[in-house]
């Protein structure tokens, strides 16, 4: 215990870019929220937290992570198991579980703990994977996919399925298994359509592809959120100066449409500022992934970021028209201290993973 | 695991992370290229989509010009009075509200009643509707510290189109009615935001309807100003962006004379009839009156649906226009045309005479045709026909004529076609030709109709406009200029000149004499006007018979029944020997020309001349 002050894991590229986002993010949220500090000195409050367990999370050696998988995984569902007894309502979804005065959105645990998981169970299985594998494999991931899809969360669940399929992808699935499967799920997707979706999912989607059908009814977020987008111009409006933000004509912009904030009042040059620190940080994570110790750790942080990455392209193509409207909101930037929570969670993972180096001999 | 393989594995592992990250960036710029399609390439659609989201646009109603008289006279003005103003369609129970104003705005039984009516009846369409105008300065104080207590009603200043003289130039002036919205001069403004419009006018969105205010609705109605306000995506109004002021219209200054016009409907009074005078160096027309007539103030803000169908529904029509719409037989006052035919195609000259014994017998079949006076007039050459007015001479004369030419002759002087530049709905009357009362009586014309014509009666009809149109041509000798009520600067005034080689200068002298001796001379039909005035005038009286009768014992049965008693008529001009002014009258069922209408003619004459 007499040892010298230990070593400090910490990655300052992620770390700053992160920080620089979510700094960034308070003032999108404060002129999104119509300048209510109460949203916005509740986002710092996370911020700081999230920045402080993101560190925390970063020290302890990866194994750690390794060895309570497992565990990791059981609570998150049981978590997810809680709120579909007892969890609120809102909007006709149970996604919420409340612990005293914070409540916190159950489903984004499991998108940490389902590729860690995986990560563990594929990591030091041979070349190419068996198929018993897979198909454990698979099972658990749909498991996962199907108990958030139920709440119900198609984007949240979606990106869990992603999770696990991204560790799957990275441990050496084969390219027919994955071919024979593209083509099983085209044959299986009327099914899909009919059975799985809600209605109020299919009509996101029919409207996707039609939004001039209804202008004032459920496409009108999507045209809102072009008109907001396209008006911003080069320069953008003007801090606060958005009148599609600032006159409610758009909607949920502390959430999901945030970055139609940041277009209509940024301008193209935000955009492309706001896109590039995302950019940086892919590069980041790609790099440790490529530089990380062992195949646990690269497929734990290839898991992780390139959920990450999904999460990030799903809510930009859709509020830019490129996919059907999806309820996800903008990484590090939209209100939400789950979602906040979840991602510094998550980059504190990656940083821990990526930044510990092979044992060396004591 | 042994060392190779887990070099396989990770360069596996690689080449799939680099697919995926990869793959995540093929993502980002996707979404950077339709971002880049939006700002950059859509930003000038999107932009004008984001300002309409936002931009609400409100017309302002802007003041109509005014209209004023040849002497700079106001006939027309927008008055301006602070009035309480309700929006009928937001009061639920009418009569709980007037019961809660009663104590702070004092409302007369008759304001409660034609409220109530009209709440009833334009509930519907009215954004507003004036409770009580003209307010006192201590009502609008005393509403004003309670105006809390009543949402749907405010004061407000608003105008009301009046004419101090709103009985006799209603017909010439027209009125005003209520539109919906006046999105043809406004298309930039969306049709549903004239719901919302800034009101100037207590009556609301008006347009000409009738008379002036149609014709020249362009010239007297401005421009609607606008304003913008920013508005939310609940609809609220945010605050106001930019306000454009309304133009007022332009004031329209006409050739009417209030003292002319005054004269002819004092002097006319309350019988039906039309007086119509205009001026010969300009074609202005100074008086355009019709009786009965009716209120242009009532009807211009707002009459009641009751009021508005008595007066349809009068039997002796108010809202007719007899000056430009009366359709009378012209009578003995169509004798100096035929003169005129008569001599241009010489058929008789001014040395040519003939004995009246009374009565025209038609050759070819015997029919007897009577002049007005039993026994006739004796010897009578053209001077004497004209100042006697002999029935007789003209039907001869018109025995005589062609009738295709003599139509095209009366034709040439203004009849059976709109003469008046910019009357509102001038009835072109009639000429009647053969191919006319083939098609339309399927029968063929005789010579009796043309000799009936000679003396005015038959087919042949005119308005009270036509015939001062042609008084005024007879005054310049065929050298008048086109009637109009409204001296436009830039309106060219067009000369119309009538002249034939067979009437010369002479001709007119000659005729010119004729006529001032209908009026000066101890012979003439219209004698007994002659001492009303202190200038000298010519002119041509008529009676243009309803119904066609064999002797004067048989008439005084028709008299009897007043709506068929003959129609009085006189043309007439001066100051001779320079006219300046001519007039024409008409007095429906006054019988004897002369003795009836000419006194209308002179007193209009008279206020025209000594002014």
């Amino acid at each position: 215990m007499n040892k010298p002050l230990q070593k400090i894991y910490f990655d300052p590229y992620l770390f700053f870019s992160l920080f620089l986002l979510s700094t960034l993010g308070l003032f999108f949220l404060f002129s999104a929220s119509n300048a209510d500090i109460s949203i916005v000195s509740k986002q710092l409050v996370y911020i700081v937290v999230g920045l402080t367990i993101m560190i925390v999370v970063s020290q302890p050696d990866p194994d750690i992570f390794r060895r309570t998988s497992g565990l990791f995984l059981i609570f998150s569902l049981l978590l997810l198991g809680i709120t579909y007894l007892i969890g609120p309502e809102i909007n006709g979804a149970q996604r919420w579980v409340r612990v005293g005065p914070f409540s916190f959105q159950s489903s984004e645990l499991l998108k940490l703990a389902l590729p860690i998981f995986l990560a563990n169970f594929l990591f030091d299985k041979k070349l190419p994977i068996q198929r018993k594998e897979i198909i454990i494999s698979l099972l658990i991931i749909f498991c996962c996919f199907f108990f958030v899809f139920r709440q119900p969360d198609l984007g949240t669940a979606l990106i869990i399925a992603c999770s696990g399929l991204f560790v799957l992808f990275l441990s050496g699935l084969s390219w027919t298994f994955m071919g024979g499967s593209f083509i099983l799920l085209l044959i299986s997707s009327p099914f899909i359509w009919n059975i799985l979706l809600q209605p109020f999912q299919r009509q996101r989607i029919a409207t996707f592809f039609n939004p001039e059908s209804d202008p004032f009814g459920a496409s009108w977020n999507i045209i809102q959120s072009k008109v907001a987008i396209g008006s911003g111009g080069l320069f953008g409006k003007g801090f606060g100066e958005g009148s599609q933000t600032q006159l409610n004509f758009l909607p949920e912009t502390e959430t999901d449409f945030i970055f139609s904030v940041i277009g209509e009042e940024f301008g193209f040059l935000g955009v492309l500022l706001l896109l590039s620190i995302y950019l940086f940080i892919l590069l980041r994570c790609f790099y440790l992934a490529l530089s990380a110790r062992d195949r646990f750790c690269r497929l734990v942080i290839g898991g992780l970021s390139l959920t990450f990455a999904a999460n990030l392209i799903i809510n930009l193509c859709m509020v830019v028209g490129l996919l059907p409207v999806v309820g996800m909101p903008l990484p590090f930037i939209s209100k939400g201290g789950s979602s906040l929570m979840s991602l510094f969670l998550a980059f504190g993972i990656i940083v821990s993973m990526g930044t510990h180096k092979k044992f060396l001999p004591q | 695991m042994i060392f190779e393989e887990r070099q396989v594995e990770k360069n596996n592992f690689s080449i799939r992370a680099t697919l995926l990250f990869g793959l995540t960036i093929l993502g980002l710029i996707a979404v950077l290229l339709q971002v880049f399609s939006l700002q950059i390439s859509g930003y000038t659609d999107y932009q004008l989509a984001a300002l309409n989201n936002k931009n609400y646009a409100v017309p302002v109603q802007s003041l109509r010009g005014e209209i004023f008289d040849r002497n700079g006279k106001v006939l027309i003005k927008n008055e301006p009075t602070f009035d309480l103003i309700t929006r009928p369609n937001l009061i639920d129970d009418i009569d709980s509200f007037l019961e809660k104003i009663q104590p702070v705005i004092f409302l007369s039984e008759n304001e409660i009643s034609k409220y109530k009516k009209l709440q009833k009846e334009k509930a519907f369409v009215n954004k507003e509707l004036v409770l009580k105008k003209d307010l006192s300065a201590e009502e609008i104080a005393r509403f004003n510290v309670r105006s809390f207590n009543f949402q749907n009603a405010f004061i407000a200043q608003r105008y009301r189109r009046i004419s101090d003289y709103p009985e006799i130039f209603s017909h010439v002036l027209g009125y005003t009615s209520r539109i919906e919205n006046d999105f043809k001069s406004m298309p930039e403004i969306p049709r549903s935001h004239w719901k919302d419009i800034e009101l100037m006018y207590a009556h609301g969105l008006i347009q000409g309807q009738t008379g002036l205010e149609q014709i020249y609705d362009d010239h007297l109605s401005g421009q609607h100003g606008q304003r913008v306000y920013e508005m939310n995506a609940r609809g609220q109004f945010v605050q106001p962006l930019s306000f454009t002021q309304p133009v007022k219209g332009l004031d329209l200054y006409t050739n009417l004379d209030i003292d002319a016009q005054k004269s002819a409907a004092k002097f006319l009074g309350n019988r039906k009839g039309a007086v119509v005078a205009i001026d010969l160096e300009s074609g202005g027309i100074n008086v355009l009156y019709s009786s009965p007539t009716y209120s242009i103030n009532e009807l211009s803000n707002g009459m009641s649906e009751n009021s508005f169908q008595s007066l349809l529904n009068d039997a002796d029509k108010p809202f007719f226009n007899r000056a430009l719409q009366g359709r009378y037989p012209p009578a003995s006052t169509i004798k100096p045309a035929i003169g005129m035919y008569g001599l241009s195609n010489n058929i008789v000259n001014w040395d040519f005479e003939m004995k009246d014994p009374g009565f025209f017998t038609l050759p070819e079949t015997g029919r007897v045709f009577r002049g007005w006076r039993k026994g006739g007039h004796g010897k009578v050459n053209l001077h004497k026909a004209f100042l006697v007015s002999s029935n007789t001479y003209f039907f001869s004369l018109a025995y005589q004529a062609d009738i295709e030419e003599l139509s095209n002759h009366l034709s040439s002087l203004g009849f059976g076609q709109k003469v008046c530049l910019d009357c509102f709905e001038e009835d072109p009357a009639f000429v009647p030709t053969p191919e006319w009362k083939y098609s339309v009586m399927n029968a063929g014309w005789v010579k009796g109709d043309t000799v009936n014509m000679g003396i005015g009666q038959g087919y042949l009809v005119t308005t009270p406009m036509q015939l001062a149109n042609y008084a005024a041509l007879l005054a310049t000798k065929g050298l008048h200029i086109e009637p109009s009520l409204v001296a436009l600067a830039n309106q060219k005034k067009s000369l119309k000149t009538w002249n034939d080689k067979g009437f010369d200068n002479s001709d007119w002298a000659k005729m010119h004499q004729a006529l001032l001796g209908v009026i000066e001379s101890d012979y003439g039909t219209a004698r007994s006007i002659r001492d009303l005035k202190d200038f000298q005038v010519a002119g041509k009286s008529g009676t243009a018979e309803l119904v066609s009768l064999d002797s004067k014992e048989a008439y005084q049965e028709v008299r009897s029944s007043e709506l068929l008693r003959d129609h009085s008529i006189i043309i007439a001009f001066g100051p001779m020997p320079n006219p300046r002014y001519a007039v024409s009258v008409v007095i429906e069922n006054g019988e004897s020309g002369g003795a009836v209408a000419g006194p209308v003619a002179i007193e209009v004459l008279k206020s025209l001349i000594n002014e």
